[in-house]
């Protein structure tokens, strides 16, 4: 029998229906181009073919935008939002609009172009979380962005782009899905007066059926009404609102948990395409009781048909308890 | 300078991009190669689906034999299963109930080659019929609160087969999206007193940059806050809150303004794969002041990346205005 799930936090229900039960083979695999990258921008040498970098880690004594870095942040050359000019909101009518100002960076993960965070070092897992920190305090100093996220596109199309990198975006508005979320989890906290994400954490970790990694401070697990088969979800199991609030120890426990999910789901599904999102509280403070940050990461192995973009009522074929066993058997 | 705007209903903001604005040849499509195998949908081979839940066929014919012109049969691999109770429960945090409801397909002609670009008017109506005889059937079960009917077309849009068919899934529950438009459209009219989808519709005639065709009864427009290239509307101009109520006067209309622009679409982005939906009001809100049945068409010509998926928050390279003018050209 199916079974319709409910997703606690933005209200969403989800079709679980093992009878269809896929299993990682019975998707079909991209095939995978070999490029010629010499002309990638991301490459280390190739510094100016990027705007001007506003964050690297490198060498003492290198200068900016040369060679000897090893984590590179720089705006994106044809960003969809851009820093300059007004907000510009207005009414047409009964429509409104605004302007689309913002900010749009790319992390570039290595100057490497075959490394990505499954085959890189620890030591470079973590120096790449940091760069989303410094970057994330600093833009959010400006008081015309509302919300920040991080979003990875792993395995798309275009072969400059198939340098490890991932998109730090800055929006003048709370994105619909964060708005969503954020009423949930308000929702929850007026009713219980506890985080709903705490809860969750809590509730995974206790049953375990769901759970693909766990550490003192960070859990990774698929979620009860996931939406896509084999989606995880990485979670601090301690409270905090904000991803950049996060300190130094806990960088430890979280690029663990980033890289084993990450190279669980290769080893699974080798090359399979994938996104990355962190969804972190909006800057204001007013949400620092129930908001807690989190990863959602989801490998595109189905597509996306009618039924589900008009009724945003999703169909998964794989229960996320049989996702959640071959994962924690995969190795990292 | 990129805009965003919102959507009055949902509340969500899109990104229309002017600078980088795409022209239509600018989308490649792969069109895959055709099935060979045996097709259970074509004339002659009804025995290899379920039994038809109804036909419209010739008059000496007996169902599940040749001789019809659409046919609905149960879906053979069915999402949600029409036995059973719900037995509503809740796990700590979450809460679940079983997958009742219906899943149905609509086979829209007997011949595998046609589809939106060969039809005629007389064959759209028929399977507009269709539509709302199963959605008056299925309205009549208790344990359903939304009925969807949707179609996709090209597997690129989801479609497993090549025969040209439509899907309705009968729901225990109002789909998320459906719920955030009622409530939206709730909102709007315990504040004005006004149906925001008349609203829209009024306010997009009388602007008229992004009407692609009208008739006297239905207009077909791209939205404003369009989240995807050439994303067309088509809506009823009058009040009219459940597709189920439609009066056969307005089939015809109905028939006539899909054919054409479902045809435009066709010829001006050369056969794209597409998805469209019918939005109509919860099985239990009949007769409302608020909600205003429509149908959206979305041609499938972009990724949803990982922003998009993250956010809510779409990014739309074609604007309406300019996607409009491209549909008033295209035949």
């Amino acid at each position: 029998m199916p079974q319709l799930r409910k997703d606690p936090v933005l209200k969403q229900w989800v079709i679980i229906s093992p009878e269809r039960g896929k299993r990682p083979s019975d998707f079909k695999r991209q095939q995978i181009v070999e490029e010629d990258h010499s002309n990638c921008p991301f490459c280390e040498g190739n510094e100016h073919m990027t705007p001007p970098e506003t964050l690297a880690f490198r060498t003492a004594g290198t200068a900016p935008n040369h060679k000897g870095w090893w984590v590179r942040v720089v705006p994106d050359s044809s960003p969809i939002l851009k820093p300059e000019g007004d907000s510009g909101r207005e009414g047409i009518g009964m429509f409104d609009a605004m302007n689309s100002i913002g900010i749009h960076e790319m992390v570039i993960e290595s100057p490497h172009h075959q490394n990505n965070i499954c085959n890189s070092t620890f030591e470079q897992v973590r120096e790449i979380i940091w760069a989303y920190k410094q970057r994330l305090i600093e833009i959010k100093k400006n008081p015309r962005y509302k919300h920040f996220m991080i979003v990875k596109n792993s395995g798309f199309g275009a072969s400059s782009m198939s340098h490890s990198h991932s998109h730090i975006v800055a929006t003048p508005i709370i994105p619909k899905r964060i708005e969503e979320e954020i009423e949930g989890a308000r929702e929850y906290y007026h009713y219980h007066d506890r985080c709903l994400f705490c809860d969750i954490v809590k509730q995974e970790s206790k049953d375990g059926t769901r759970v693909v990694h766990e550490s003192d401070d960070f859990i990774v697990f698929c979620p009860f009404a996931s939406r896509f088969p084999f989606e995880m979800e990485i979670t601090p199991k301690f409270h905090m609102p904000f991803f950049e609030m996060i300190e130094n120890e806990q960088v430890f426990g979280f690029a663990t948990a980033l890289q084993t999910a990450l190279r669980k789901m290769e080893a699974l599904l080798p090359s399979q395409p994938y996104n990355f999102v962190l969804h972190t509280s909006p800057c204001s403070d007013s949400y620092r009781d129930f908001y807690h940050w989190h990863i959602e990461l989801i490998p595109k192995l189905t597509k996306i048909a009618g039924f589900e973009w008009g009724s945003g009522f999703y169909i998964n074929p794989t229960p996320p308890e049989d996702a959640a066993e071959l994962l924690r058997e995969a190795k990292a | 300078m990129p805009q965003l705007r919102k959507d009055p209903v949902t509340k969500r903001w899109v990104i229309i991009l002017h600078e980088q604005a795409k022209k239509p040849s600018d989308f490649q499509i792969v069109h895959p190669e055709k099935q060979s195998l045996k097709c259970p949908f074509c004339m002659g081979n009804e025995g290899s689906t379920p039994n038809e839940v109804m036909s419209y066929r010739a008059p000496d014919t007996l169902p599940n034999q040749p001789g019809w012109e659409v046919r609905v049969i149960p879906n053979k691999f069915p999402a949600l299963q029409i036995e059973g109770d719900l037995d509503r429960t809740g796990i700590g945090v979450y809460d679940m109930m079983n997958g009742v409801g219906a899943h149905e397909v609509i086979i829209e002609s007997p011949n595998h080659e046609d589809g939106f670009h060969n039809y005629s008017v007389e064959q759209i109506a028929r399977i507009i019929r269709t539509y709302t005889d199963r959605y008056r059937d299925l309205r009549r079960d208790r344990r359903f609160r939304y009925i969807l009917i949707f179609k996709n077309q090209g597997s690129a849009a989801g479609a497993s087969l090549d025969h040209p068919h439509s899907q309705l899934i009968a729901t225990p529950i109002i789909p998320k999206r459906a719920m955030e438009e009622v409530e939206g459209a709730k909102r709007y009219y315990y504040y004005k007193e006004r149906c925001v989808f008349c609203d829209i519709i009024r306010q997009e005639l009388s602007s008229g940059e992004r009407i692609v065709h009208e008739n006297e009864q239905f207009v077909a427009f791209a939205p404003f806050a369009s989240r995807f290239p050439f994303e067309t509307w088509i809506a009823p101009k009058e009040h009219r809150d459940s597709f189920g109520d439609i009066e056969s006067g307005e089939v015809e209309a109905l028939a006539s303004i899909m054919q054409s622009t479902l045809r435009k679409l066709i010829t001006t982005l050369d056969n794209p794969p597409f998805n469209y939906i019918i939005h109509t009001s919860p099985c239990d809100e009949h007769c409302t002041d608020y909600f205003h049945w429509h149908l959206e068409i979305m041609p499938r010509l972009t990724k949803v990346a990982g922003f998009e998926w993250g956010s809510g928050f779409y990014i739309n390279p074609v604007a309406p205005e300019q996607a409009a003018k491209y549909l008033i050209a295209g035949k």
